[in-house]
Formats: C-alpha cells, sequence, structure tokens
C-alpha cells in the first residue's frame, strides 16, 4: 500500500485541476431514495417459488389432475356406477398407442383346452391373435393363446376402456377421475377445517396467553398423545363410512399441529412495538388479531396446509385400504387401490394407474411444499 | 430426571385412560347390537347379554370395561371373527410374526437412515446429495402399499424371486426371511426417507452453527468437529420424530400385512373392522396405543439422557 | 523521489506479529461477486490492541475470518497475503491451519449462547482443547478448572461440571475467552465480544479481555461496531468503511483528532453523556458492494465530499508516523474543512477530560 505525504505528493497528484477540489453540491441532510422498486414479502416468494423448477412442475402436475378430474369423469361416456357383467376385467386399450403393440387390449390367455378355441361361441372370430404355446397336460392338448379380449368379450368395435374394466365391467379411468376427485375433495374438505380450527384455537391460546392459554394447551397436548392412527379408526367406526365422516376423523387431532404454530406465531408478534402501538390507540381485539397478527402467520400456514395435503390424501387410502373407506359405489383412489389389490396378479393394470397417479399426486404436492417452504423462508430472502 | 420420568409416565397413563376411555363410548354410542345371531335363543342371548352388563346404565357398564381391562387384562370376548375367544388370547398368538416384522424392519432401517441423511448432508449439493434427495422425494410420497403391490407384482410373480406371501410355516429360517423380506422393504422405505431428510436437515444446520466454527478454531480437524459436535447435536431432534415414524409404521403395516398375509396384528385388525368384531377391534386399538406410548415414553426418556437441557430441567 | 511506500505506521521498536496485506475478498452471491474487502492492509504489533471499527458489512467480520481461515466456501481470496511467523494463511494448508488455529491464534465470537455446544459440558469444551494437543484427561481437567478461575469464573469445580444453558450471559462468554485462551495463543481476536451481552456486563467483559491480555502479554485484535466500547481498549484503532480501512491511528489521534468524514460520522453518532445536542445518524445507507461506487465509496452520504470524491477513489494520506486517512480532504489543493462543530465541542470536552484524570 502506498501512503502520501500530504507535503511531498507525486506529480500526477499534484496535477489534479483545482476545480476538482470544490465542495459537491452534497449537503443535504435526507436519506437517499430508493431506486429500486420495493418488492413484498408474498412477490418475492412467489418470485422465488416460480424459479424453483421442480415446484413449477409439480404445480403444473397438480393441476392437470385437478382438470382431469373435472372433466374426464364426464367425457368417458361411462358412467362411474355403470356395469356390464359382460365386459368385466376387461385390459386397457388405447386409440393410436394400439397400432403400436401396447395398450391394444390383448391379452394371453393360459391354460386352455386346445380343443375349445375352434369354439366359435366361446372364442368368437376373429379374437385369437394367435397361440404362443402348445403343450400337454395329461391326456389333453392345452394351449396358451393371445386374444384379443374386446373381441373376446364382445365389445362392440370402437369402443375403448382406456384403463380397462374392474370386476364389475366398470370404466377404470372414469372412476379413476371420479376417484380423484372425491379423494382431493376430502383432501381439501379437511385441511381447510384444520386449518379454521387450528387457527382460532392458536389465536385464543396465543393472544389471551395466561390461564386460558395453559387449558388449551395442555387440552391439545393430551388430545396429541392419542395415537393418531387409533383415533381416527374409532372415530370412523363410529361415525360410519362416508366422505363426510372421513372428513371429521381427520380433522379430530388434525389441527392441533395449526393450532400450535398459530400461538407460537402470536407469542412471536404480540410483543412487538407496533402491536403494542396498536393497542394503545385502542384498537379492538378482534382487529389487533386479523389485521396485525394474524397476516404475519399466513406463510407458515400456507405452507403447512400445502405438505397437509398429502397427508389426507395418503390417509383417505388407508381407510379405504382397510374398508373403512368412502360408501361403495363411491371410488375413490384408495377404494381403487384395494380392489386393485385383489386381483393384482391377475389384473395389474387395475392396481397401475391408480397407483401411478396417487404417486404422481403426492410427489407432486411434495415437491411443492418443499418449494413453497424455501420460497416463505424469510432467512433466505434474496437468495437464489 | 426422576421428576422428568414420572411426569411422562403420568402422560403415557393418562393418554392410555383416555383411549379406553374413547374406545368404550365409540363402540357403545354406535347404532348396532353387539350381538345379532338368529340362530341363538333370545333367552340366551339375553343371558349373554347380562353377562357382558349390557343392561346396566352406560356408566356402569363403563366401570365394568375398565376394571375388567385393569384387573384381569380382560378385553371381552370376539363375536364374529373366532367367537366365543378371548380377545387377549387372540392377539396374543398374533403377537410374533408383527414384532418380527417389525423389529426387522427397524433393524435394517436405522443405519441405512443415518447412512443416507448423513452422506447427503456432508456432501451437500453434489450428485450423490441430489440423487439420495431425489431417492428420499419418492420414498416419502409414494405410500408403502403402494410400493408393496409393486414390488409384489415385480419381485413376486413377473421376476418370481420372492414367495409373494407370508409364510408362516417356512421350512427354514432362510426361506421364513425370504418370505418377509418384502414387506420389511415395503415397510422400511418411508421411515428411511422421513429420517434421512430430517437428519439431512438438522447436520446442514449444525455444520453452519457456531459452535462447530469455534470447534474448529480450537483446532479440531474438519472430521473431528463434525463428529464431535455436529453429529451428535443434530441426533438430538431426530428423537422427535421417532415417535409419529413408530405409529406411522404401525399404520402401514396394518395393509402390508393384509397384502402379504402375514398372520399379524395388522392384518387382525383389518379382518375385525371388516368384520365389525368390534370387541376384538377396541382391543387390538389399545393394544396399538400401547405399544406407541411406550415408543413414546421409551424416546423422551433417552431424549432426556441426551439433551441435558431437559435432564437438568432448564428452560432453553 | 516523493513517494514514500512504507506499510502501515509502526514506532520502530513495535514487533509485528500479524501483518495483513492487499487483502482482497469476495463473495460468490445471487447478482454477482461481492466485494466484501478490497485491499485491506493493517499490522498488529506484539502486546498491543488494534481495533478494528465499522458498521456491519463493512468486511470486519470477513477480515478475521480469513486469519482463521474459517470462511464459508462461498468466499474467494482474490488476493493479498495475511503474514504470520514467516507463513502465509492464505495459502497454509488445513493440517498446516489446524496447528494454528486455537494453539497460536485464538478467537472470541460476538455471541457466546450460539458458539458454545448446547449439549456438551463446558469442561470438555475447553479440554477438547488441550488433549488434542496431547495433553492427559487429568492435566487437562486441572488446567481447564485453573483457566476457568482466571477468567473469573466462581466455584469452578462445580462450574465445570455444568451445561451451557445453566451460565448467564457474561459468565458464557467468559466460558469462551476461557477456551481461546486454552491454546495459549499468543493473539487473540475478539469479534464484537459484547455485543450480545447485557450493558452491565459488557464492561466486565472488557475488563477480562484487559488484563488477561496484559497477563499474557497477548496482541489483540479487537472488531466492533461501537466506538465507545474502543476508547477503553485500543492503542491503535483502524476504521473500516465498505471493505477498506479510511482511517488509522493511534487512539488518541482517531479520538482527538480524526481527519475523514466517515470518522467524523462516527464519532458524532456515538452516544455520551455530556452531549445535549443531537446525536447525527449518519444519512443513507451503506453502499452495495456488488456494484461498489465509482470513486470514493462514502462520499454518496458524505456531507463534505468533494466533486473528485465522485471520480477517483482518494488514496491514503499520511498525517503523522501513526496516523493516516483516506480522503482527498487532505489533499493540498481541497478547501479547508472543519469537522462538525459539535463534535468539535465534544472533542475539547474530552480532551479536558482526560487531561484531569491523566
Amino acid at each position: 500500500m502506498t501512503v502520501y505525504e500530504p507535503n511531498n505528493l507525486p506529480q500526477e497528484l499534484l496535477n489534479i485541476p483545482q476545480g476538482e477540489f470544490e465542495r459537491a453540491n452534497n449537503d443535504w441532510r435526507s436519506d437517499e431514495r430508493f431506486t429500486t422498486e420495493p418488492i413484498g414479502f408474498y412477490k418475492d416468494a412467489f418470485r422465488r417459488l416460480c424459479s424453483n423448477r421442480m415446484s413449477m412442475i409439480s404445480m403444473w402436475a397438480i393441476l392437470i389432475i385437478i382438470v382431469l378430474a373435472i372433466v374426464v369423469p364426464n367425457v368417458t361416456g361411462y358412467g362411474y356406477t355403470e356395469q356390464n357383467v359382460k365386459q368385466k376385467n376387461l385390459p386397457s386399450k388405447v386409440p393410436l398407442l394400439e397400432q403400436i403393440g401396447i395398450f391394444d387390449g390383448t391379452r394371453v390367455l393360459t391354460n386352455i383346452k386346445k380343443s375349445s378355441i375352434e369354439d366359435p361361441k366361446r372364442y368368437p372370430e376373429g379374437c385369437i391373435i394367435n397361440v404362443i404355446r402348445e403343450y400337454k397336460a395329461g391326456k389333453q392338448t392345452v394351449v396358451d393363446v393371445k386374444v384379443d379380449y374386446y373381441k373376446y368379450c364382445g365389445v362392440a368395435d370402437g369402443e375403448y376402456h382406456w384403463m380397462g374394466t374392474d370386476y364389475l365391467g366398470r370404466d377404470i379411468m372414469t372412476r379413476l377421475f371420479r376417484g380423484t376427485r372425491i379423494s382431493l375433495m376430502i383432501a381439501a374438505l379437511s385441511v381447510i377445517t384444520n386449518l379454521i380450527i387450528g387457527i382460532i384455537y392458536g389465536s385464543i391460546a396465543g393472544y389471551y396467553g395466561g390461564r386460558i392459554d395453559m387449558f388449551l394447551t395442555h387440552l391439545a397436548e393430551v388430545l396429541d398423545g392419542l395415537p393418531y392412527i387409533v383415533v381416527t379408526i374409532l372415530f370412523m367406526l363410529w361415525l360410519g363410512s362416508g366422505m363426510l365422516s372421513i372428513v371429521l376423523a381427520l380433522t379430530v387431532t388434525g389441527w392441533i399441529g395449526t393450532a400450535r404454530l398459530t400461538r407460537a406465531q402470536f407469542y412471536r408478534f404480540k410483543r412487538r412495538e407496533y402491536v403494542l402501538a396498536a393497542r394503545t390507540l385502542g384498537v379492538p381485539d378482534r382487529k389487533l388479531i386479523f389485521r396485525h397478527i394474524l397476516p404475519n402467520t399466513v406463510g407458515p400456514l400456507i405452507t403447512r396446509a400445502m405438505i397437509a395435503v398429502p397427508g389426507a390424501i395418503f390417509s383417505e387410502s388407508f381407510l379405504a385400504y382397510i374398508g373403512l373407506g368412502i360408501k361403495p359405489p363411491q371410488p375413490s383412489i384408495g377404494i381403487l387401490l384395494s380392489e386393485g389389490q385383489k386381483v393384482l396378479l391377475q389384473y395389474p393394470n387395475q392396481t397401475f394407474f391408480p397407483a401411478l397417479l396417487i404417486s404422481i399426486l403426492m410427489i407432486a404436492f411434495n415437491m411443492l411444499s418443499n418449494g413453497l417452504r424455501d420460497a416463505m423462508d424469510p432467512s433466505r430472502r434474496g437468495e437464489e | 430426571m426422576f421428576k422428568y420420568v414420572l411426569g411422562r409416565i403420568g402422560a403415557m397413563l393418562l393418554t392410555l385412560f383416555l383411549v379406553m376411555t374413547l374406545s368404550f363410548w365409540v363402540i357403545r354410542l354406535m347404532p348396532m347390537t353387539i350381538f345379532e345371531n338368529p340362530e341363538v335363543s333370545p333367552e340366551v342371548q339375553r343371558r349373554l347379554e347380562d353377562r357382558m352388563h349390557l343392561h346396566e346404565p352406560m356408566i356402569v357398564q363403563y366401570y365394568y370395561f375398565m376394571k375388567g381391562i385393569v384387573t384381569k387384562g380382560d378385553f371381552g370376548t370376539s363375536v364374529k371373527i373366532r367367537p366365543g375367544l378371548q380377545v387377549f388370547d387372540i392377539i396374543k398368538e398374533r403377537i410374533p410374526p408383527t414384532m418380527l416384522l417389525n423389529f426387522f424392519s427397524l433393524l435394517i432401517s436405522i443405519p441405512l437412515r443415518i447412512l443416507s441423511g448423513t452422506i447427503a448432508a456432508l456432501k451437500r449439493n453434489t450428485w450423490i446429495d441430489n440423487v439420495i434427495s431425489f431417492l428420499i422425494v419418492i420414498f416419502i410420497s409414494v405410500p408403502s402399499f403402494v410400493f408393496a403391490s409393486l414390488m409384489q407384482y415385480v419381485f413376486a410373480y413377473a421376476w418370481p424371486i420372492f414367495p409373494t406371501l407370508y409364510n408362516a410355516q417356512a421350512p427354514t429360517i432362510w426361506a421364513a426371511f425370504r418370505s418377509m423380506l418384502l414387506p420389511i422393504i415395503a415397510l422400511s422405505l418411508n421411515p428411511i426417507a422421513t429420517i434421512a431428510r430430517y437428519l439431512r436437515g438438522e447436520l446442514i444446520e449444525t455444520l453452519s452453527s457456531e459452535y462447530m466454527l469455534l470447534a474448529r478454531t480450537k483446532g479440531l480437524t474438519r472430521q473431528e468437529a463434525t463428529w464431535r459436535h455436529a453429529f451428535r447435536n443434530s441426533l438430538v431432534p431426530i428423537a422427535n420424530t421417532i415417535i409419529p415414524l413408530i405409529t406411522g409404521i404401525m399404520g402401514g403395516s396394518l395393509v402390508i400385512e393384509k397384502i402379504f398375509a402375514v398372520p399379524g396384528e395388522g392384518g387382525l385388525l383389518v379382518d375385525s373392522i371388516l368384520g365389525g368384531d368390534h370387541f376384538l377391534t377396541v382391543a387390538l386399538l389399545i393394544f396399538y396405543s400401547m405399544i406407541s406410548l411406550v415408543t413414546i415414553f421409551v424416546v423422551d426418556v433417552s431424549y432426556g439422557i441426551i439433551d441435558p437441557r431437559i435432564r437438568i430441567g432448564g428452560t432453553k | 523521489m516523493s513517494e514514500i511506500s512504507v506499510n502501515t505506521p509502526q514506532t520502530p521498536q513495535a514487533e509485528k506479529v500479524l501483518e495483513v496485506r492487499d487483502l482482497t475478498i469476495n463473495f460468490r452471491a445471487y447478482g454477482g461477486l461481492v466485494q466484501a474487502v478490497r485491499g485491506v492492509n493493517f499490522d498488529l504489533h506484539r502486546g498491543e490492541t488494534l481495533a478494528i471499527v465499522g458498521e456491519s458489512g463493512s468486511g470486519k467480520s470477513v477480515s478475521i475470518k480469513t486469519i482463521m481461515g474459517i470462511l464459508p466456501n462461498n468466499a474467494i481470496i482474490e488476493s493479498g497475503e495475511i503474514l504470520y511467523d514467516g507463513m502465509d494463511l492464505t495459502k497454509v494448508d488445513e493440517a498446516k491451519m489446524h496447528e494454528i488455529r486455537g494453539h497460536r491464534i485464538g478467537l472470541v465470537f460476538q455471541d457466546p449462547l450460539s458458539a458454545l455446544n448446547p449439549i456438551m459440558k463446558v469442561g470438555k469444551q475447553i479440554m477438547e482443547v488441550l488433549t488434542r494437543r496431547g495433553m492427559s484427561r487429568q492435566d487437562a481437567y486441572q488446567r481447564a478448572l485453573e483457566l476457568m478461575r482466571d477468567v473469573g469464573i466462581p466455584e469452578a469445580e462445580k462450574r465445570i461440571e455444568q451445561y451451557p444453558f445453566q451460565f448467564s450471559g457474561g459468565m458464557r462468554q467468559r466460558i469462551v475467552i476461557a477456551i481461546a485462551l486454552a491454546g495459549d495463543p499468543e493473539i487473540l481476536i475478539c469479534d464484537e465480544p459484547t455485543t450480545a451481552l447485557d450493558v452491565t456486563v459488557q464492561a466486565k467483559i472488557l475488563e477480562l479481555i484487559n488484563q488477561i491480555k496484559e497477563e499474557r502479554n497477548l496482541s489483540v485484535l479487537f472488531i466492533t461496531h461501537d466506538l465507545g466500547v474502543v476508547a477503553q481498549m485500543a492503542d491503535r484503532i483502524a476504521v473500516m468503511y465498505a471493505g477498506r480501512i479510511v482511517e488509522m491511528g493511534t487512539a488518541e489521534e482517531i479520538f482527538f483528532d480524526p481527519r475523514h468524514p466517515y470518522t467524523w460520522a462516527l464519532l458524532s453518532s456515538m452516544p455520551d453523556l455530556e452531549t445535549y445536542e443531537r446525536l447525527e445518524a449518519i444519512p443513507g445507507t451503506p453502499p452495495n458492494m456488488i456494484h461498489p461506487p465509482k470513486g470514493d465509496a462514502f462520499a454518496a452520504r458524505n456531507r463534505y465530499a468533494l466533486k473528485i470524491d465522485f471520480k477517483r477513489e482518494p488514496p491514503m494520506f499520511r498525517i503523522t508516523e501513526t496516523h493516516m486517512a483516506a480522503t482527498w480532504l487532505l489533499h493540498p489543493s481541497a478547501p479547508k474543512v472543519d469537522m462538525p462543530e459539535g463534535l468539535a465541542a465534544r472533542i475539547a470536552r474530552m480532551k479536558e477530560a482526560a487531561k484531569n484524570v491523566g
């Protein structure tokens, strides 16, 4: 580093014109104006969320599934309860894709007496595509054949079941998206109910504090100690199957997390100066809560709600699996899964599609809520 | 510490009491008769009902119900699944498979959890971390029964290297273990992922903590500091996540036992619910609650042992 | 030869323990490189306390993290060197750095609560430094007890078995100091050691640092944003702004004869008991260090800025053997600008007070 003696400066520094040393007109006492546009917290969070590719993909996946759940059951041309005993357990058949040999509605039938395939009553003409194997079983000659299952069952040409049909001949695609609609509704309803109860409960505990808080917190703690599955099953037993029962059963202890979070946020913010200032100005409790304190809680609550959605979807299918789901013949993803499981080894397509859908849905919701959490984390503001 | 343990025991008993009470009222408030068997004559029916105090006021019934459980371990008799048998005995004989399943699941998953979480945190933002994090999201999101179905179809049917169903009468231990492997894996994936994710987050946070810096200014190498300060500290909050996991495994094992036909408590519970055998259901639910409460208790106490702030009763 | 290439001013007998030369450090961040430290030079002499004063973000913490070799991963040492005992600490490998950290240079953190491992007994945290150097557990235990007594912890025998949460803030900071002293360092770096503490405790901790410095003939590098803290501690003071040292001198020179407008502003904003005038806040905010302004970084907030301040960065001008400042006001062509009147009055009062005490 170079240090200059003021009375012994190099020529270069002495050559600076005198005019440069005039006072700059800098005598203001005001703070500088911000030239950049202020960005609100949520706008900032949203921007960060949008820059997260996985979150965006997930959001689109969820939106598409929601749209499909609304649209598909109305356009397949089948009702979700419409049975057809003759068209049981059809494999999936999709237009266009059938040309390239997948989802073409064929199935391999094994162990069939060779003599019977010549019988046009049992095997309508043209339904047999080829014989894969021929072998002896005892005295009989037996064959494995690949058949066009649609023709085999006498389904009219041009009729397609994209995901096949179930054991009652109901169109699985119609039922799957109808079921998705119901599963999503259950998830949304239970999450919203939990939020409302949790926010009210947590706000009261957090705002009033003292004895009320102590009582409410202990009560919630005791409830929270109850094993989740046990409580849910007990309430389902009591309420009986049905959509509202599931929502209620998921609410029994589901709201506690939200209440705890809200209460904690209240404790963080209610002592802040701006709240005290508002209070000294005579702002009523209700307004203090809704105007000054609750808005701070919105971010964490949104994240929480998002995380709760896949949980609710899971719980619904879990209940369906153990026979406490929705009332048949209404479908739900869980019902379809548990019905599919029964014939998994024979007709894997009946499990495959609901399994795929629930997996995509769960992954998407988890990814999105991860992204939301990161985007809302104030400590990460300005990052990325 | 003593006070802390005592408090936890108190909380455990209170919850158990609550579960039993809840169970009783739910069962009795259900719009149904306990016995509905046209072959039994009305007189026998009456006598049976008398024996179960069904004609007394509710509160008295409640008293008998609680007394039976507390003094004799009497949860009533099964009415549909195994009529006439003591519920307690039915549960007892189903314990081994469930225990085995859960035990093995814990055994293989604990090292995997810790390993994957630690590696992901230490190799943060490298491809290893990305792969692990991706797997974590998949395993957390996709329900265990979907994995169970998938594995059953792929590894037991399409490519049969494992038996389709659990085999309780397997001739060798190896065969028995082989038939258990698929359900064990299906049961373990979610807990592995959950803990790994949590551990990763905790480790990353402690790694950037000031006391890690201090540890390094003391002259500890990065590895020493990580091991002595970060690792142990991030294990502390993990204890908290174990509680929901245990109950989660129990929930998962309900369905998975059903899928793989494991003759354990899970399958029994499903059967009893489907069959409407409410005494059995309630007893099973209480049994499940007890297991989960004992786990919570053990976790809480070990938590106290690891974390001096709890043990000594400080505030923070 | 009009240009004298000397490093920082020094009295001939002062021995340098640490020399920081042209240190430049950037951080990779969203939006570009943050120029956290832009060519910082200073020496630490044996047995002295050098205080580095500056507001947050001025680069003082980054500088000392570099000395300790604990920079975060996104930091890049662009250029410069840190000379210690014949080594350049910016180039020393990790293995050698372990020897230096703790053993030769100790660090006291800002927040003792987060600096101590919450689930490890304090005794063990002190002993860790000692056992690492091959001391037996018993010896380390005894030494830890001694250290705890040295830093003024009563009932050390009992306290050594306790956990950080059982200590008060001041006591925790004493533990952190004990840890820093455990390796018997010759340099003690204090990173805002009193900021997180109550005012009443602050003075005691400062006193303690002074005392151990005397006892052990330590060289202390003291980082703070609070000039008031510095007054009773420092032999020399370096004022940092926007990643550069803008003025450096003995404590007396900085307090009684400040030359840089930023130092004026700092002194004016410092509360004291006798000042009845309004405290002067420094207008504006520190510049964005991703795009540092052209010329003097302080110009935009400077009431006394000259036109050239906006065009060219001022060089360091020497004022006395030990005192220098980087401001164009010291250029012979500059108009004569006096420090603010309030400040002048205040300094006069302080001088008076100092005379009375002395």
